[in-house]
């Protein structure tokens, strides 16, 4: 005999629980299908249930008076033969039962029940529908049990589910692949994220110009970091919007570019050629302008700042700009132009735990010497202790990187995009040196200064480093070209 | 019952004189002047008949609301006459739009009843085409089939389906509504459009007393059948428990329509026997002993009475119409177990009837969605 | 398919071209669909003898009878639960809601029983109800004259919802509507029923529920519809003096939306403004902007920005100018897009 559950129902659009009043059963009696089994009451009502099941009551589960949440079985029947499952497609017409107990309120009596020959059982308890495990369906209102068994989603990550691309859709919608759109073929925008735009524009990355390594061909942070940290020039493959004319008329003055080779701009990753660059050496005698720095250093002036050799090599480079002004200049490639910016904005490399930064000191050449060695020493220090804002890297027109700090004596530096020239400067070394007819141990740097060659030929550099070397080698001379 | 809410009974003993009346409670004949109908025995044991099985299969579906097999039953016991009794005064022609109660209406129509499982069980919103038997899909919003009625029956109209003077030609359309429906503002609606129009259309109020736990009072203070006037057309009132009187009364406001005469409100005076909805509790607002008072008027018993009285029907045939209505509800019981829900997918199924892009999208995501999970693992 | 360009129209001798107003090309579609299927009824308030407040269905009581051609009692509600109605019984019902602002009363007929008859069916029942709505503001009106509803019924599901923003749109549009076996809202810009242009009778339609790029740019996509395509319009003349190629796409359709058109185009400048009169907070251009983001992140140089109507009831009008966008409101956005 299989033994069946009535467990508790939601009897009234999302009731949770009710009380068990009233018996109407014991344990032996004979059921049929709608005889009123128990009386409950819930937050809405008195309510009677009637009986799923025909067969002989085995158990009842519950006591007057306890309160039960739905779903909890109250009574087990024992049916009247084998067959447990649900009649479905049974076309059995032959079973029967009393008419169901119809007022809402425990009341008057049922029709009299039909003398009817005992019927093969047909239904099925409520909890057959549900699954192993499961508490059962409480079908329609209500709100549902939490089931025993969960969905289980088969792995996280694995599938990519968004929205089909458009198009897609409309083409196959039973059959939406789940990946991400695609690139339009010939479609020349670069894809990168919000903020990865963003950090390329303050580095002054230009994405079209970047390898994407990211899903989807997009380009990803590193893509952009890597780009900036190593300033080969960028050539302009990508036509910007001009919302106006630039605004720097006054600061700047254009010289036309004859004879110029375009590039064209049609793919937009890789670079279509880099600037040609050339670099070219001196080693100079700095030790009058070492006693210079050590008096300034107790200067008044200077008492807040700090004053080291980067400082004078700076200065020094400010007054060969101003004397060689071609040589702070952009390569403008959509114009034919050169752009020679009549403003420095003086890029000071740093090496932080971030990697090669570039942080610039706007406007340097219209500041005193104490005002440039308080920025200098501002961008160094923020950029040491990883304060340096992306903004703070942009807009650069000629750049020093300090070496030395690193104890090496020179090196080939790589033109940062936009600029014509940067300087190397190595470790300022004891060296035996001709100094007035003898050998004597010196103060010596080696100056390194890579240039555009496109802009900057070799008569020009010679003469920036040159000049750039005499300044640092007798800094009186400060005073008669500054 | 609510001692705040205590009121009289919403009605008395004695028969209103307005309300047209042909078999007493007690199951008498008694002539009204206005219909000429005399109790036919035949659709006499047909009408008992089919108030019989329509009362077992209702009383079988709040049971298995009981069992957590349906959600929610709204109840038509002792509403029986007035459904059966209007409801086969219908042509084939003729369309009916029914509320959410009128399981005797769908019954008349010749739909079976086992249709109406799947709405309350969840497994659909309603699902049968109303074309088949010319009976819409219950409208769970009040009053608002009644304008839908209005319309029909103004395409009806354009048809040329009326006044034509062939009985297989000529189309009434039926619109049922409750008391508590009657405030709503579609209904007058639907009245103004009808009587401006001169629709073929009935208004059926099955005024069963109560609109959940407001009585009539609340509802209005003018008897409902009276309102037909302020529109311009006849209204009746019938006892709505007196199944004889129904079918003639309909019979002829459905005449009335199909010949021209414009629409007709019939207000069928009933009373709601059970609760609103199963999740209803009725002794919160109404005293057993009104129950009790229309026990003794209902509309199954006095039918009996006449027949048995009359000589027009034997125990056996009582037996048999109770064997009958046995087998009902069992086959309601095994059809609405039987009921499965459907597959998740086919939900973005007919909301449109041509192609949406966006439904069309949504309906691919959850494909792919789904082939996410676990195989087996189901809610 | 491409839009027929002024040279192409004025080479053409029929004498179905000409300029014509928004408010006779709707009438002029009316009448096609009425002549093709005589099924097809117009109803609602003053639309008989008086042929619309708007004058859009002139004449047409007057052609097609009274059966065909309905003045309804003044009952929202009753309007559209009687189309129901009639629809059920196989007609083609094209209501008129007078005024935007009038369509709340039937808001319960159209969300419960419009929308949804085909989904209760389960198929069975179709309801081919067309309501056109004179939406939008900027005509001097007193209060409840210039809404834009449209909002509350894209977001419901078994309805479609489009708007004509041309003669020749206008045109089609109705016509596509009538066709079509699910019920659809028409918003007609009630302050460009005025506005005349070509109108090619029988030009080839695009789908009904496609978009438009009315103006092809390059470093922006302005996307609008109903009265703001010509407000866009506008925006994209002065832009353009200014150095700024806008593209401007008039979406005529909101449910469905023709997101493939708006990502195409939003995949190729970057950057997208939203312009209707619908009320910005929670309007419709935040499903546009939620859309489009999620199809187009890497693409995208700037948020996707909207321009719309302030959180305000719609305000007397000797300030609705001030509240309407207009092409000043657009380029400020455009700016804000372009300073990303």
């Amino acid at each position: 005999m299989a033994t069946r559950e009535f467990r508790l129902p939601d009897v009234g659009e999302g009731l949770t629980e009710a009380e068990i009043v009233n018996w109407r059963v014991k344990p032996g009696d004979r059921l049929a299908i709608n005889d009123p089994v128990v009386e409950i009451e819930t937050a809405k009502s008195l309510v009677e249930l009637p009986s799923p099941f025909e067969g002989v009551v085995e158990r009842l589960l519950v006591e007057p008076g306890e309160l039960v949440p739905v779903g909890t079985p109250i009574i087990t029947v024992a049916m009247a033969d084998e067959d447990g499952e649900p009649s479905t497609g049974d076309g059995e017409p032959s079973e029967e039962g009393p008419a169901p107990e119809t007022a809402s309120a425990p009341a008057s009596a049922a029709e009299p029940p039909a003398d009817a020959p005992r019927p093969a059982p047909v239904s099925t308890s409520v909890e057959e529908r549900g699954h192993a495990g499961a508490m059962p369906t409480l079908v329609g209102y209500g709100p549902v049990a939490s089931t025993g068994q969960l969905r289980r989603r088969r792995s996280r990550g694995g599938v990519l589910v968004t929205l089909p691309a458009p198009g897609e859709a409309r083409a196959e919608p039973a059959a939406a692949p789940s990946r991400p759109a695609p690139r339009e073929p010939g479609a020349h925008r670069p894809l990168a994220t919000p903020p990865v735009r963003r950090l390329a524009k303050d580095l002054g990355v230009d994405l079209a110009t970047v390898t994407p390594t990211g899903s989807g061909g997009t380009v990803t942070r590193d893509d952009v970091t890597a780009a900036a940290a190593q300033p080969e020039a960028q050539p302009e493959a990508q036509p910007r919007p001009q919302l106006a004319v630039e605004d720097g008329a006054a600061r700047e003055s254009r010289v036309p570019v004859r004879g110029v080779r375009r590039a064209t701009a049609k793919a937009m990753v890789s670079s279509a050629f880099t600037a040609p660059q050339v670099t070219e050496w001196v080693a100079v005698d700095v030790t009058r302008t070492m006693k210079l720095l050590d008096r300034l250093r107790h200067d008044r002036e200077f008492a807040d700042v700090g004053v080291s050799p980067l400082l004078a090599v700076a200065r020094a480079l400010l007054i060969a700009v101003r004397r060689h002004p071609d040589v702070n200049a952009r390569w403008d490639e959509d114009a034919g132009e050169i752009v020679v910016r009549h403003y420095v904005n003086l890029g000071i490399a740093a090496a932080t735990s971030r990697g090669l930064l570039v942080p610039v000191v706007r406007d340097a050449d219209r500041m005193t010497l104490p005002q440039l060695a308080a920025a200098i020493g501002e961008v160094v220090a923020s950029a040491r202790a990883g304060r340096t804002a992306p903004s703070d890297t942009t807009g650069g027109t000629i750049t020093i990187t300090n070496i030395g700090v690193f104890g090496v004596d020179g090196g080939t530096p790589l033109l940062v995009p936009d600029q014509a020239a940067i300087l190397a400067v190595g470790q300022v070394r004891q060296m035996p040196w001709v100094h007035r007819g003898r050998v004597r141990p010196r103060s010596v740097v080696q100056l390194g200064l890579t240039f555009d060659h496109r802009m900057v030929d070799g008569e020009l550099g010679s003469r920036v480093l040159a000049d750039v070397a005499a300044v640092l080698e007798h800094p009186d001379l400060a005073l008669a070209r500054a | 019952m609510n001692e705040t809410t205590s009121r009289a009974p919403a009605t008395q003993p004695e028969i209103d004189p307005e309300t047209v009346q042909l078999l007493t409670p007690e199951g008498e004949f008694s002539a009204h002047p206005g219909y000429p109908d005399r109790p036919d025995p035949d659709r006499l044991r047909t009408w008992y008949r089919d108030m019989v099985l329509v009362r077992r299969f209702d009383g079988e579906a709040v049971s298995l609301q009981r069992q957590g097999q349906l959600g929610l039953w709204a109840s038509s016991l002792g509403q029986e006459a007035a459904q059966v009794g209007s409801g086969q005064a219908l042509a084939p022609q003729d369309y009916a739009f029914p509320t959410y109660r009128d399981h005797g209406v769908v019954w008349s129509r010749g739909m079976d009843l086992v249709e109406l499982l799947p709405m309350f069980r969840g497994t659909s919103l309603g699902g049968w085409d109303p074309n088949r038997h010319n009976v819409h899909l219950y409208t769970i919003v009040i009053g608002a089939q009644t304008l839908h009625a209005a319309g029909y029956a103004m395409g009806v109209q354009r048809d040329g389906a009326v006044g034509t003077g062939d009985p297989a030609r000529d189309t009434a359309v039926i619109t049922y509504f409750g008391d508590g429906a009657a405030s709503e503002g579609d209904v007058s609606e639907a009245m103004n459009f009808a009587s401006v129009f001169n629709v073929p259309l009935v208004f059926f109020c099955e005024n069963n007393q109560w609109a959940i736990s407001e009585p009539n009072e609340r509802q209005t203070r003018v008897p409902l059948h009276r309102r037909a006037t302020g529109f311009g057309f006849p209204g009746v009132r019938v006892d709505g428990n007196d199944v004889l009187a129904v079918n003639a009364v309909t019979r002829a406001a459905l005449n009335r329509a199909r010949a021209g005469e414009g629409p007709t409100l019939i207000e069928a005076f009933t009373y709601r026997m059970g609760a609103h909805t199963t999740s209803d509790d009725p002794s919160r607002y109404r005293s057993e002993a009104e129950v009790e008072l229309w026990r003794l008027r209902d509309p199954i018993e006095r039918v009996r009475a006449y027949l048995a009285r009359n000589g027009h029907a034997d125990e056996a045939f009582f037996a048999e119409v109770d064997a009958e209505a046995a087998k009902v509800g069992a086959r309601a019981r095994r059809e609405c177990l039987a009921l499965e829900p459907p597959a998740p997918e086919t939900m973005f199924d007919h909301v449109y009837h041509e192609p949406h892009g966006t439904l069309a999208a949504e309906r691919a995501w959850y494909a792919e969605y789904r082939k996410g999970f676990a195989a087996g693992g189901v809610r | 398919m491409a839009e027929p360009t002024s040279k192409q129209i004025s080479k053409q001798i029929s004498k179905q071209i000409s300029k014509v107003s928004m408010a006779a090309a709707i009438n002029t579609g009316l009448r096609r669909a009425m002549d093709a299927d005589p099924r097809v009824i117009v109803m609602g308030e003053d639309v008989g003898t008086l042929g619309g407040v708007f004058r859009v269905t002139d004449g047409l009581r007057k052609d097609y009878g009274d059966d065909r051609v309905i003045d309804t009692p003044l009952a929202e509600s009753g309007i559209i639960g009687t189309a129901i109605g009639l629809a059920l019984r196989g007609y083609r019902p094209v209501c008129e809601i007078q005024f935007d602002g009038f369509i709340f009363p039937a808001t319960n007929q159209i969300i419960t029983q419009l929308a949804r008859h085909a989904y209760r069916s389960e198929g069975a029942l179709r309801l081919p109800v067309v309501i056109r709505v004179p939406f939008g503001g900027g005509i001097g009106a007193v209060e409840h004259h210039s809404e834009s509803p449209e909002g509350y019924f894209a977001h419901t599901p078994g309805l479609r919802v489009v708007s004509c923003a041309s003669p020749q749109d206008a045109y089609w549009m109705i016509q596509q509507a009538i066709r079509s076996d699910d019920p659809v809202l028409v918003f007609e810009p009630k302050r460009r029923y005025w506005d005349k242009a070509e109108l090619d009778e029988d030009a080839e339609a695009p789908p009904l529920h496609a978009a438009r790029v009315v103006r092809p740019g390059e470093h922006l996509t302005v996307a609008a519809y109903g009265p703001m395509v010509r407000t866009a319009m506008e925006a994209a003349e002065i832009a353009a003096g200014e150095g700024t190629s806008l593209e401007v796409l008039d979406l005529r359709s909101l449910s469905p939306l023709d997101l493939e058109t708006v990502v195409g185009s939003v995949r190729r400048t970057g950057r997208l403004v939203v312009v209707h009169e619908a009320v910005t907070s929670f309007g419709p251009g935040a499903e546009i902007a939620a859309l489009v983001t999620e199809h187009c992140f890497h693409h995208l140089e700037a948020p996707v920005l909207r321009v719309g109507g302030f959180a305000i009831p719609y305000p007397p009008s000797k300030v609705e100018h001030d509240y309407l966008p207009d092409a000043d409101r657009v380029l400020e956005a455009v700016d804000r897009a372009l300073a990303y």
